[in-house]
């Protein structure tokens, strides 16, 4: 009987662990050995030490340096879970309603506006992500339940967007106390509102900046014509694009770009243009082509510009593509980072997700629409030319994690996962957006 | 990368004579904006930014305007003017650093 038991026991484990092997993720379609990057050092997502042993993470010129190595990262080899739900004790300090407003709009906190709209017109620009909380005290909910509702929300929602503030240790108990002194203090009725702008239900919704292939209009038309010299530039090897691709980029690189990312045989991996540029280029011609350097945007822009008005049509039914795409879609829904935010919780439709509602004074898109059709696109307010990479890897610095190397298999499967999205709509490249 | 003072300039596909011609040009520039010390005091040098805009149609002056460090990197420019004669359009860039950067355009009667 014992034996029996044992037997039975042993055998559950046995198929456990069967189990668990099956469900670890395809590795079809990914690099045999790890891929060495080919960015730009401020691309790379490298931590340095500084000399007063301060760790520092190097992005971007006027990004923040801050090393947020503890989190978890999209990585495919970061196998920490995700923080456990965690519950704090209200600590016995008395609720300051005027201190908990401060915290509620302080950007360096949340900024809670970012996602839920209070009275007040220095309430500038809130967002309608989350609930509006204009009349939240009327609801009478007990002290105890809104504290844990703000410390770690997963408490009472497992699958909430609202970042877990006390686990993640953003704001301290104290804080939180101060936080739900102000929300008990929110009582209707709500003044009519003076502004329909400030009210992210009413604002109106950004109408784009006209024509995005015209030079006149959009910068990176020019910067990526300038790339034209580029293309007949001799290399090292003495050669130069031009040689092997007949017929100028019009004829050689037409419908080219509508495949890419596609999963490239000789490197084994997912590449979008970009990746492929950075390891291309200095086998051919000799010319080193980082990722996120000028002349790989400008030249990626360039070859995109050939397939503008056709189909997106990237293959997801390979088999190395189709595992990728799962990878991708598996990314696009971990929670990552300080705020525990997954793509999703931005980029979907649905109730309490962000997608066409306003972070801020920012509309989220949608990522069933399509994505990456217009990229790499001029930003506005950045006055560069951004990729689908670094616009992902801004992306993750708010929500408190290190970035990847631009030309991670990461990021090239989640942008395949993305492209995908695209399929079948005409390419416009580059884009223009804010 | 295109060098510093690449001129574009777009103008309608179909003109006819006495048409008013709207003109929309770009040029490539960073138009440096003045930077301030620690202090919030602003930095003396002589900052790199277009400084003036000439416009002449077949040799005569149609506009002229001075710009300051106001206008956003590579600034674009759009303006009208009536075109009684087919002939040679052409915009001049100068800026603070002595740099001069021309575009030009054929106005033709269709």
């Amino acid at each position: 009987m014992r034996g029996h038991f044992r037997k039975a026991v042993l055998l559950a484990a046995v198929l456990t662990a069967a189990c668990a092997q099956t469900e670890r993720p395809s590795t079809t379609g990914r690099p045999p050995t790890p891929w060495v990057s080919h960015a730009i050092p401020e691309a790379k997502g490298e931590v340095k030490i500084l000399p007063d042993g301060k760790k520092v993470h190097v992005r971007y010129k006027g990004w923040t340096t801050e090393d947020f190595s503890q989190f978890r990262t999209y990585a495919y080899d970061d196998m920490r879970p995700a923080p456990p739900v965690s519950k704090a004790p209200m600590p016995p300090v008395t609720g300051d309603p005027k201190a908990g407003r401060k915290l509620f709009l302080a950007r360096a906190k949340g900024p809670c506006t970012g996602c839920h709209l209070i009275p007040g017109d220095d309430v500038w620009p809130a967002g309608n992500v989350g609930p509006d909380l204009s009349t939240y005290g009327d609801r009478k909910l007990p002290d105890e339940y809104v504290f844990t509702q703000v410390y770690d929300s997963r408490k009472f929602f497992p699958n909430t967007t609202m970042p877990p503030w006390g686990t993640a240790g953003i704001l301290t108990p104290e804080e939180i106390v101060h936080i739900v002194a102000f929300l008990q203090t929110l009582k209707g009725p709500v003044a009519p509102e003076k502004d329909p702008n400030r009210n992210p239900d009413t604002r109106a919704k950004p109408v784009g900046f006209g024509d995005n292939l015209d030079p006149t209009n959009n910068p990176a038309v020019v910067l990526a014509e300038g790339a034209m010299s580029l293309w007949s530039k001799k290399g090292p090897t003495g050669k130069a694009c031009a040689d092997c691709h007949g017929g100028g980029p019009e004829k050689s690189m037409k419908g080219v770009a509508t495949r890419y990312p596609r999963y490239v045989t000789a490197f084994q991996r997912v590449m979008s243009i970009e990746d492929f540029l950075t390891v291309h280029a200095p086998a051919t011609t000799g010319l080193g082509m980082l990722a996120q350097s000028d002349d790989n945007l400008h030249m990626t822009v360039l070859i995109k510009m050939q397939s503008n008005g056709m189909p997106v049509s990237v293959d997801v039914s390979s088999p190395e593509a189709r595992a990728a795409f799962e990878r991708g879609r598996a990314s696009y829904f971990k929670k990552v980072g300080q705020r525990s935010h997954a793509c999703a919780d931005c980029h979907t439709k649905g109730a309490g997700q962000g997608a066409e509602k306003f972070l801020g004074g920012r509309l989220l898109g949608d990522a069933e629409t399509g994505f990456t059709k217009h990229f790499p696109l001029w930003r506005t307010s950045q006055a560069a030319v951004w990729d689908m990479r670094r616009r992902m890897q801004w992306c993750m610095t708010p929500l408190g994690m290190n970035m990847l190397p631009a030309d991670a298999v990461e990021y090239a499967e989640l942008e395949l996962f993305l492209t995908a999205f695209d399929n079948g709509q005409p390419m416009s490249v580059p884009g223009i957006r804010h | 990368m295109p060098e510093i003072g690449t001129v574009r300039i777009r103008i309608p596909s179909r003109i006819r004579r006495g048409d008013v011609v709207r003109v929309r040009c770009l040029v490539i520039h960073p138009m440096e904006i003045v930077q301030r010390d620690k202090a919030g005091k602003p930095i003396e040098k002589n900052y790199h930014f277009i400084n003036k805009v000439i416009m002449t149609y077949n040799a005569r002056e149609v506009l002229q305007a001075e710009t300051t460090q106001s206008m956003s990197e590579n600034p674009f420019f759009s303006f009208a003017f009536k075109a009684t004669e087919a002939g040679m359009l052409k915009i001049t860039f100068l800026d603070t650093h002595g740099g001069k950067y021309e575009g030009t355009a054929e106005i033709k009667f269709s």
